[in-house]
């Protein structure tokens, strides 16, 4: 009389897209009839593919049915170059088949015919009909081509089988079956200038709610790999289990420098100087602290691992015993050809896989030469930075500066309200004599000694030397010709 | 003249290859999967096939099976193709006459047509 009212549960199914699962909130709806839609060359042959493939070595079969799209051995050619191809999955598992003359004989009734009978018959999981704008052309009205859908679902839903549409065109221009169908995927590939960049969109999808907007996405040797908007995936607000304490910034004569003996764990500090300044070398003293409790990751976009390792030793900081115990370890990416989320993927991916403590990026510059629009930056700092702060990593960013000329500092990105600590290295000089200065502009939390300390760089790396009283004229950009603190 | 039946769901190559034949000589006839190739076999008793493999209703290898399971057709030449390597095929069909890995160069294939019904 009084029964509770238990929701059937509706199932998901994978992807099988690295990246896709996350952005659907587990996968696609099983037995659901979806659209992939994008123009030519987006990467929807693939991305079908994929998909296919990942059912079958999942254990399941597939068909991928073909209306005027690519021909079926000229398909199989491109995609045995791919990892995820599997030639043992022929002749059981999956097929390739035309369904062109089903529809060009008996129409969109021609064509749900042979859907349903090779649904039944393969038994299949998924089934993929590349080429529907030839069934909404062969269509004769709207209404047939929703009928056309609806039945499709009827089919789906009985047969326990997942459909994927594909099809040319933009979504901004409503056609009749983008109402019918249970959701529906963008694939796009956009020029920005002179570069591009792939994305995808979930503009549709029923029964929850996808990681709204575009997220990036590659294809290489194992097909297409998504990298979910960082700002979307990491926005929330951090739970406050922040370990309390310090740790060392490296350089003892730094530690002294602030009241608490360190930099407070879990924060974001920046460190901004023209080039020359010594940037590098305070990244290298941070990393140089690292150790089985506080595991290094040192990400550069312009140094070379081996170059950073000369830098090392000729600072008396050698990094060669840290990284073959496992306690440092030196990632490189090129600046600007990577796509910003996938370069955060990379590093909290490395992060997470070493239980990283101590961070340093070196060359934030070279997350912002790979963003396309600049606007997205504030927002994917503060996203990135959020989550190294939440798994309690300690960061040190450095930011160059072109010309510095007094010592007002601007920052660019609006990082000052990012970061937790702020380090300001210059050079100045006064009376012929060239000093290096360090000043601390900004230490969240903690007291620290203000003023302008002068810094020596050499083979016990950065040594505090006293302070300055007055700034003495800054110079701008280039290094002195005769380096400071020999 | 000789009889060329060409099996293939993706009609657009089944119809131009059949075109080609007509060209060369031979009388050429499609069908867009296997139960359908079967009817036209019967009514046409072609003296070589062109078969695909991968097609709906009644694939290649099933196709040819009939075939030789029927008398009236059980000598018809067949050539099976397939852009699919032929080991895959081999397991489901292996008294085939020639295969054929697509994508080919159509003089590949008439100088195959042309060996097997020189002999028959």
């Amino acid at each position: 009389m009084n029964e509770q009212f238990h929701p059937a549960p509706v199932e998901r199914i994978s992807s099988s897209i690295p990246g896709l699962d996350l952005i659907l909130g587990g996968g696609f709806f099983r037995n659901g009839v979806y659209i992939i839609q994008g123009l030519p060359g987006c990467g929807k042959t693939i991305f079908a593919n994929q998909i296919c493939y990942g059912h079958v070595a999942g254990g399941g079969s597939a068909v991928y049915v073909t209306l005027l799209a690519e021909s079926h051995s000229r398909m199989i050619q491109h995609l045995s170059t791919l990892s995820f191809f599997d030639v043992h999955a022929f002749p059981d598992k999956l097929s390739y088949i035309s369904a062109f003359p089903d529809l060009e004989s008996g129409g969109l009734k021609g064509l749900v015919t042979v859907l349903r009978r090779e649904i039944r018959t393969r038994k299949i999981g998924v089934l993929v009909l590349d080429g529907l704008v030839a069934a909404s052309e062969a269509a004769p009205s709207d209404l047939d081509l929703k009928k056309f859908v609806q039945e499709l679902q009827s089919i789906a839903v009985l047969s326990d089988c997942t459909v994927l549409m594909l099809t040319s065109g933009s979504v901004h221009r409503l056609h009749a079956e983008h109402t019918m169908v249970d959701g529906l995927i963008e694939l796009e590939d956009k020029l920005y200038q002179e570069r591009s960049e792939r994305a995808i969109q979930v503009v549709k999808f029923r029964g929850a709610g996808p990681i709204p907007g575009r997220h990036a996405f590659r294809i290489g040797n194992d097909g297409i790999r998504i990298f979910p908007r960082t700002e979307a995936i990491h926005g929330g607000p951090v739970t406050d289990g922040a370990s309390p304490g310090v740790t060392t910034s490296g350089s003892a004569g730094i530690d002294a420098l602030l009241r608490a003996g360190g930099v407070p764990r879990a924060s974001a500090s920046v460190v901004i100087g023209s080039t020359g300044t010594g940037k590098t070398t305070m990244g290298v003293q941070f990393i140089h602290a690292s150790s089985a409790a506080e595991p290094g990751l040192h990400l550069g976009f312009f140094e070379s691992p081996d170059r950073l390792r000369i830098k090392a030793r000729s600072l008396g900081l050698p990094l060669e015993a840290l990284i073959s115990a496992g306690h440092v370890e030196l990632m490189w990416a090129a600046p600007g050809e990577a796509l910003l989320d996938e370069l955060a993927d990379r590093l909290l991916a490395a992060v997470a896989r070493r239980g990283v403590r101590r961070l340093v990026i070196d060359g934030l510059s070279g997350f912002v030469e790979s963003a396309l629009y600049p606007d997205r930056l504030n927002r994917f700092f503060s996203a990135l930075t959020n989550e190294l702060r939440s798994r309690q990593v300690t960061t040190l960013m450095t930011i160059e500066t072109r010309d510095v000329v007094s010592s007002v500092v601007s920052l660019p990105l609006g990082i000052s309200g990012l970061v937790d600590n702020l380090f300001f290295l210059r050079f100045v000089h006064e009376e012929g004599v060239v000093e290096r200065l360090l000043t601390i502009i900004k230490m969240r939390d903690t007291d620290y000694a203000a003023g302008l300390h002068r810094i020596v760089i050499g083979a016990q790396g950065i040594r505090l030397a006293g302070t300055v009283s007055s700034d003495g004229d800054v110079i701008p950009s280039a290094a002195p010709a005769t380096p400071a603190g020999r | 003249m000789k009889t060329i039946l060409v099996v293939d769901d993706e009609l657009g190559s089944a119809e131009v290859l059949a075109l080609i034949l007509e060209e060369e000589g031979y009388r050429a006839f499609c069908a867009v999967n296997g139960a359908l190739g079967l009817a036209k076999a019967i009514e046409v008793l072609p003296d070589l096939v062109i078969v695909d493999y991968m097609m709906p209703l009644m694939d290649g290898a099933e196709f040819a099976r009939a075939l030789r399971a029927d008398p009236r057709l059980a000598h018809t030449r067949i050539v099976l193709n397939s852009g699919l390597p032929e080991f895959v095929i081999r397991d489901q069909f292996d008294t085939y006459d020639a295969f054929l890995r697509k994508p080919f160069k159509v003089e590949t294939l008439l100088a195959v047509i042309q060996r097997l019904l020189s002999t028959s």
